[in-house]
Formats: C-alpha cells, sequence, structure tokens
C-alpha cells in the first residue's frame, strides 16, 4: 500500500477467526481494522469511524447483510465487499443491485481479498481517474473514446465501446449483467442477456490474445463481467 | 314471425320450448343447430302444466331432455298453468333473444275457427323476442286421444270408490221422499267435489256424467226413465252437470297443483338437505358417504361415487356407496367421467347397465362420477334424473372446494418446508464454510513465510482444505436437491465460459494431465443455470481425475447436437471405463464404481444427474472411442435471436 494515513477499514461478520484472520490479512497490507460482530454494531460504528470501504459478511446473527446495506446505502455511499457462500448468486446479485461493489466467495484467498479491496477503494478516488486505462497489450483512452492494442488503434462499435467503456471504469470489480445492459441498452433489455454475451464474445475477440482463454474479461458465473488488469 | 329458417344472429341464449310431442327431438335438433351456428348457449324449456301425462307422453319428453342435454343444451323444467307466460318469464330470466317453438300445419282454413296457438300468445305478450315456428307435421294422435290416455291412468280403485260412494248415495237417496228430488242433486253434488278431492281427472268425469244419469233416472219423473218430464227438470239436470264438471275440473287442478308443489317442496327439501350434509363433510370421503346417503333416502337407489385419481385424468379405481360396481359397470362410469356426460342405463351409451352414471362436472372439468342403482323394471323419472343432476353439480362443486382447499394446504406446507430447508441449509453452509474459508486463507498466508520443507506442507493442508470443500458442496448440493429446495436460474450462457470456469475450478485436480478442450468455434449460446452447470461439470472433471490412473488425458467437450435439438457437454477419460452393469447404480446416491479410488463420497453423479433433470436435461453414461469412459450432458436447446443491429 501507498504510504501515508493508513485507509480505515469496517469488517462487518460474526465469524471470530474470519474476523482475525482478515485482520491479520489487511493489517499486513497496511490497513487499519475495524471490527465489529453485528449489523447494528456496523451501522453505528461507520458513522463513527468514517471507514473507506466496508467488508460485510450477509449470514450476520442479528439482522440480514442485505438490511444492513439497504440502511447503510440510504445516507453513505462507502464502498461494501461482500462475503458470502457459494450458491448464493442470488442473494450476491440483489447486494450488487442494491449498492455492493463487489463480493468474494468462502473460502477464499487472502490475496484475492486484498486485489478486490484495493480495487474498490480505487472507485473513491474517482477524481484522480486517469484518462487512459491499461491492461496487457490494450490501452483504453476513455477520453479519446479510442483502443489501441499494442498501440495500433482497433475499430469497436458504438456498443462494443460502451459495453468495454463500462467494464473499464469498474476494472476490478464485478459487474452485473443487469447493470451493462440496463446502461448500454437501455431498461427495457435488462433480461437480455444474450446480447451481452454476444458482444463479450466479439470483444474477447477483439482485445484477448487467445479470445477462448481470456484473461482480461473474465465471467463472473452467474453474476456478471470483471474486467482483470493483470 | 318467420316461418322455419333459424338465423345465424348474434350471441346470446337461445331458447327452445319442449312438450311432450313426438316432434320434440326435432325442435331440440334445430335448436342446437342453430345454437352452434349462432355460437349461442341454449335453454330448453319444458313448462309442466297441471295436466298430467300419459306415459307416452312422458317418455317422448324424457326422451327429446335427455337429448337436448347430450347435445349440450340446459334443460329447464317450470311449472305454470300458463305455458305462453312461463316461456317469457325464462326467456327474460335468461336473456334469450329468440324462442324456437314447434306447430303443426293448420288443416282448417276457416280463419276465425283456428284455435289461438300457442305462438299468437307469445307473439302477443312479447313482441321483442324473435319466434321462430317450425312447423311439424300434426301430432299422430289427436288431443282427445291423449285426453283419454291420460284418464285412462287413473287407478281402477278409484273408479271403485266413485262407484261405492255412488251407491251408497243413491241408496240413502232412495229412502227419502220422492219430493226431495233437488235436495238429491244437491247431495251427489256434495259427494262429487268431496270424490274429487280423492280421485284423479278421470273418475271424476265418469262420477258427474254418472250422477247426472242416475238423478235422471231414477229421481226426475218420469221414475226409471231416461227422458225428463218437465222442462225445469231438463234445466236442473244440465245445470247439475255442468256445475258437476266444473267443480271436479277445478277441484282435479288445485290437486295437481298441490301435487306439483309438493314434488317441487320435496325436491328443494332434499337439495338443501343434500347441500347441508355436503357442507359438514371435511373430507371427500366424508362427502362421498353424505352424498350416498341422501341420494339412497330420497331417490331409494343405491348409490355409488368415485373421484377423479391425483392428476385429474382418470377415474380413480375406488367406488365408495352402498354398491360396488361390476366391472361392466365401470366401464360406464369410466365414460361418464371422460365424455362428461351420462352413461349407463337409459342411456344411448352402455344402456344394458344396471347403473345409471353422472359425472361430476364443474366448468367443462370432471371431478368424478356418481352412480344409481335401481332395480330392474324401475326407472326414474325426468324429476329424479333432473333432482340427480342436481345433486351432482354440488358434489363436484365440494369436491372442487375440498381439492382447492387440500391443494392450498399442500402449497403452504411446502412453502414453510423449502424456508425451514432454506434455513437450515444456510447454516449449516455457513457453519462448514468458515473453518475451511479460515484453512484456505490462512495456508495462503504461510506460503509467504520461508520454512524449509513449508511450501509443500501448506500445498498439502490447500488440497485437504478444497477436497473437504468439494466434500461439503456436493453433501450441500445433494441436500438442495431432496429438499426440492432447488430451483434452476436459467440463462444464455457461452459454453465456452462454462467450460473455462469448469476447467479453472478444477485446475489443482486436474495437474498434471493432458487436458483437451473442444469447444466448437461459434458454438451458440446455450440456455442453462450457469452456476450448476459449471457444479455439475467440475464434478465430472473430478471425478475423471479421482477414478482414472495420474498423468491420463482428460477430455471436455461441447456442441450441438446434429438436429439441433440439444446442446451437449461431455468429459471423457482414459481410464477402466464403466461396468455396462453397473451404469445404472452409479446414478445412485453413494454409489461407487468398482475400480473407485479410495475417497469420495458417491455423491457426484446423483448430482449431476440431478441438477442436469432440473434444467430439463439428461445424462448418459458411455464409451470413449479408444478406451475409457465418456459421460455426456444433453440440454434442451434453440437458438437465442441476434442482438439488435447498431
Amino acid at each position: 500500500m501507498t504510504a501515508g494515513p493508513k485507509p480505515r477499514l469496517l469488517v462487518i461478520d460474526d465469524e471470530v477467526q474470519i474476523l482475525r484472520l482478515l485482520c491479520h490479512a489487511l493489517e499486513t497490507d497496511g490497513f487499519d481494522v475495524h471490527a465489529v460482530k453485528t449489523g447494528k454494531q456496523g451501522l453505528g460504528e461507520v458513522a463513527v469511524i468514517q471507514p473507506e470501504a466496508i467488508i460485510l459478511d450477509l449470514g450476520l446473527p442479528d439482522m440480514d447483510g442485505l438490511e444492513v446495506l439497504r440502511r447503510l446505502r440510504e445516507w453513505s455511499q462507502v464502498p461494501v465487499l461482500i462475503l458470502t457462500v457459494r450458491n448464493a448468486e442470488n442473494d450476491v446479485i440483489a447486494a450488487l443491485d442494491t449498492g455492493a461493489d463487489d463480493y468474494l466467495t468462502k473460502p477464499f484467498r487472502a490475496r484475492e481479498l486484498l486485489a478486490r479491496m484495493r480495487a474498490i477503494l480505487r472507485r473513491n478516488r474517482a477524481a484522480s481517474e486517469p484518462a487512459v486505462v491499461r491492461f496487457g497489450e490494450i490501452e483504453v483512452d476513455l477520453a479519446g473514446h479510442l483502443v489501441r492494442r499494442s498501440g495500433e488503434e482497433l475499430h469497436l462499435s458504438a456498443k462494443e465501446y460502451a459495453v468495454l467503456r463500462i467494464l473499464v471504469q469498474h476494472r476490478g470489480r464485478v459487474v452485473t449483467h443487469r447493470q451493462i445492459l440496463r446502461e448500454v441498452w437501455g431498461p427495457n433489455a435488462e433480461l437480455q442477456t444474450h446480447y451481452l454475451r454476444a458482444y463479450i464474445a466479439h470483444l474477447r475477440n477483439k482485445l484477448e490474445t487467445n479470445p477462448r482463454t481470456p484473461i482480461h474479461l473474465k465471467t463472473e458465473s452467474g453474476i456478471g463481467y470483471r474486467l482483470m488488469e493483470d | 314471425m318467420r316461418q322455419s329458417n333459424i338465423p345465424s344472429g348474434p350471441g346470446g341464449c337461445l331458447l327452445v320450448a319442449v312438450g311432450p310431442s313426438p316432434h320434440a327431438e326435432k325442435l331440440v335438433r334445430s335448436a342446437h343447430r342453430a345454437a352452434t351456428l349462432a355460437g349461442a348457449s341454449w335453454v330448453a324449456v319444458y313448462v309442466e302444466t297441471s295436466q298430467r301425462l300419459s306415459k307416452t307422453a312422458q317418455q317422448l319428453l324424457d326422451q327429446a331432455l335427455t337429448l337436448a342435454r347430450e347435445l349440450g343444451g340446459e334443460v329447464v323444467i317450470v311449472h305454470d298453468a300458463d305455458v305462453a307466460a312461463a316461456l317469457v318469464r325464462v326467456a327474460q330470466e335468461r336473456k334469450a333473444a329468440q324462442i324456437i317453438i314447434g306447430q303443426p300445419g293448420r288443416r282448417c282454413r276457416l280463419r276465425w275457427l283456428r284455435r289461438r296457438t300457442l305462438a299468437d300468445y307469445l307473439l302477443k305478450i312479447t313482441p321483442n323476442v324473435e319466434l321462430h315456428v317450425i312447423p311439424v307435421d300434426a301430432p299422430p294422435a289427436s288431443r282427445l286421444w291423449l285426453r283419454f290416455d291420460s284418464m285412462a291412468r287413473s287407478d281402477w280403485r278409484e273408479y271403485a270408490l266413485v262407484f261405492g260412494v255412488i251407491a251408497a248415495l243413491t241408496g240413502g237417496a232412495m229412502l227419502l221422499p220422492k219430493t226431495y228430488y233437488v235436495q238429491v242433486g244437491l247431495v251427489y253434488l256434495l259427494g262429487i267435489n268431496l270424490l274429487s278431492l280423492r280421485v284423479g281427472r278421470g273418475p271424476i268425469l265418469t262420477a258427474g256424467v254418472l250422477t247426472a244419469l242416475t238423478w235422471d233416472y231414477i229421481f226426475a219423473q218420469p221414475y226409471y226413465h231416461f227422458s225428463i218430464e218437465h222442462w225445469q227438470d231438463l234445466v236442473l239436470f244440465v245445470i247439475y252437470l255442468a256445475v258437476a264438471m266444473i267443480a271436479s275440473l277445478l277441484t282435479a287442478r288445485i290437486r295437481a297443483q298441490a301435487h306439483n308443489e309438493r314434488l317441487r317442496q320435496e325436491r328443494a327439501t332434499a337439495l338443501f338437505q343434500f347441500s347441508r350434509g355436503l357442507a359438514e363433510a371435511k373430507t371427500l370421503a366424508e362427502a362421498a358417504a353424505a352424498a350416498v346417503r341422501q341420494i339412497d333416502e330420497t331417490l331409494g337407489t343405491q348409490t355409488t361415487v368415485a373421484f377423479a385419481d391425483e392428476g385429474g385424468h382418470s377415474l380413480g379405481p375406488d367406488f365408495h356407496g352402498s354398491y360396488l360396481p361390476s366391472e361392466r359397470e365401470k366401464v360406464a362410469a369410466t365414460r361418464a367421467f371422460g365424455d362428461r356426460r351420462v352413461a349407463g342405463r337409459f342411456t344411448e351409451s352402455e344402456a344394458d347397465c344396471a347403473g345409471y352414471y353422472v359425472p361430476l362436472v364443474r366448468d367443462d372439468h370432471a371431478f368424478g362420477v356418481l352412480g344409481v342403482k335401481l332395480p330392474a323394471g324401475v326407472k326414474l323419472s325426468l324429476g329424479q334424473r333432473d333432482l340427480l343432476d342436481a345433486f351432482a353439480r354440488q358434489l363436484a362443486l365440494t369436491v372442487e372446494r375440498t381439492l382447492l382447499r387440500a391443494a392450498s394446504e399442500r402449497e403452504r406446507m411446502l412453502a414453510e418446508s423449502e424456508k425451514l430447508h432454506r434455513v437450515l441449509l444456510d447454516s449449516v453452509s455457513h457453519e462448514l464454510r468458515t473453518p475451511l474459508a479460515v484453512i484456505t486463507a490462512t495456508s495462503d498466508e504461510l506460503a509467504d513465510v520461508n520454512v524449509p520443507g513449508g511450501a509443500e506442507m501448506v500445498a498439502e493442508i490447500r488440497e485437504a482444505a478444497q477436497r473437504l470443500n468439494h466434500l461439503v458442496a456436493n453433501l450441500l448440493d445433494q441436500t438442495r436437491l431432496e429438499s426440492g429446495a432447488l430451483r434452476p436460474h436459467l440463462d444464455w450462457c457461452d459454453p465456452q465460459d462454462l467450460v473455462n470456469a469448469a476447467v479453472s475450478a478444477a485446475a489443482d485436480t486436474l495437474s498434471g494431465r493432458a487436458l483437451e478442450i473442444v469447444v466448437p468455434e461459434r458454438m451458440p449460446f446455450v440456455r442453462a443455470d450457469f452456476a450448476l452447470t459449471e457444479q455439475v461439470l467440475v464434478n465430472l472433471l473430478l471425478n475423471a481425475a479421482l477414478h482414472t490412473p495420474p498423468n491420463t488425458p482428460v477430455s471436455i467437450t461441447a456442441g450441438i447436437e446434429p438436429g439441433g435439438q440439444r446442446a451437449l457437454f461431455s468429459v471423457g477419460d482414459r481410464g477402466p471405463g464403466f461396468p455396462p452393469d453397473l451404469r445404472e447404480e452409479l446414478f445412485k446416491k453413494f454409489a461407487r464404481g468398482h475400480a473407485a479410488a479410495p475417497g469420495g463420497l458417491g455423491l457426484g453423479l446423483s448430482i449431476v444427474r440431478g441438477f442436469i433433470a432440473a434444467q430439463g436435461g439428461e445424462v448418459s453414461l458411455g464409451d470413449n472411442p479408444g478406451g475409457g469412459a465418456k459421460i455426456t450432458l444433453y440440454l434442451p436447446h434453440f437458438a437465442p435471436e441476434n442482438p439488435p443491429p447498431e
């Protein structure tokens, strides 16, 4: 992590072991971690410590994690990372639609957690958003609406570019199907996932070195897509 | 007024007046045809007057009304002395726009001699209704014949009573002085009026004529002679005859009306009792028992009831009631159920049966059959059949209500059990996953610590955790399948994505093996639940790794079946293959092949089949060409529409 004041994080999880683990991993990486065990305490703490990001377990003893998120979003836009278990795609989608920024499925690896954390923290620094984003051989010039591969300009259709732009803006973070469909094709197309699949396939063909095993335009099972920078 | 050719008017109700005539069937058929052409519903109306019907007439009427029912018409029977008024009343109640009646051709040319017909009356009362008169041939029997026929129906005992009373009165009167002959006439009149309370129309008319003649013969001058001396006596005779006739006929009509009234009352009471009996029933069996008891009591029959089976498409095998139908009778009952119309005795189909079977129909849906058995020779009257029909409707309503109640109860229980399962799954899932998450993440941390041999140990921990995690996942998936809590979320999936996701999830276990991935270029998207299908493919890959020697190749293939009806995914290996006799067994829970390496619970294939079946697909086990086993998944396929052009 970069120098300067340590970014404050709030972890809301009732599992002591997970808490200890998260604290250890995050503190080692240079975060200032506060932990609480219930949703109520969590909501109270947010106002007091004003964290830069929150890690929220969806399965809390006192109240539904989704409910915590909903109440939080009534007054705060602090980035939230959701912890969940496998087979809970619907819960994840609901949480992302409610305003969560990303999710992590248990069991997870520490380095995955740190990568997600860094990606969602970047959202808060939108002011310093670079005009040009690079991943692999690809360079996306958001100001100039240009995409280059090893310096050579690629031709993308308007919709292809629109899909790519959303992924680039949320790079490192998951974007749900619905979110992309709504932004690119309008609210009536929210269920037309095959449009999106078709455009992602086009984009992979143009951007990936090996489109069949993409390393940048990643599919998130049943949830959406994620642009990986490395 | 039109003479025939019923036009196909706009929808609405069509009414046909049916009477005890040989032409009634023709009328019913015309009405049916006209209603079908117009797409309208139709009602056959019979107006019961005080006139009692002969056996022949009753039979004709029964046939016509039965035909009307069979052709899909509604049958309405009303009681009224005024046929035209009753027809108009029914027409107004049913909002009928057209009335069809039959009318014999006129032989009498002289207009003023012609009797006013029903059509004339109807037109007078209701000019708004379209009236169609269907000409029919004159009835083969004259009205007079019909009257005599109806007279002859009275019991011989009534005639005996009439003769006895007249004889007694005459005997008593002969003891009086001859000058009291006017009073004798009055006594006779009293006798006739009293008799008319007990006997029918025929005997009472006979009594009127007989007493008049007796009076003339015995009491009027000249005595013991049928002639009359004084013209005053002649007037007396004529007036006596007229008063006797009118008084007796009026009384007879009132009696008939009272009789009809009583029948109606009985019918209403029977229906009331019936519906009360049904209302108290809590289960179908109780409802059946109540219905059987009530019908046996009301109609003096033996009764049986059978309900539709679980699916509601065929008649269940269990009959409840006061008799159990034979196989032959069951055929009739089944036909009644299937055709949704009466069958068995008194009908055209299975007429040789002893029982008469009425389907329990509501909104064109049959809920069961009601059967009644009468002793040989006993017939069901029209009124009784009507009543039975009403019983059947009531019972159908009760059955429907009971079924709906049961369904909503079941739905509620299912929802509750699903909720419970979900809560349980969530908490078990949480409890089991948490320590695993800790182990996995900690081993990651440890990997960074430089301890000699540490990396290998960490790898061991990680592999153990992964295996445990997979095991837990399988157990939870199996529970999910069995609890019925699995609701696939079908969506368009890129097959390449599915294969990639599965391969990367199984990558650690497959390390060291040659992995062949075949996904056709431009393979269309498939409609599937991404997570479930991915899980299935992961299970197949892990199974292949577990059951084949290390370092043997594994292949994963996607494609569309020739014909384009199904998408397929298959995982093949170069291991020992499946023993043919064990293939079906392997899908069972905890089943493991002979050659299975130690490890694994044997849940893999059971989950694979469950997840694929939930998405409407199938799984088949086969041999991999060139040796080894191959498992193929088939999913229903149809091509997605293209995205709109930009």
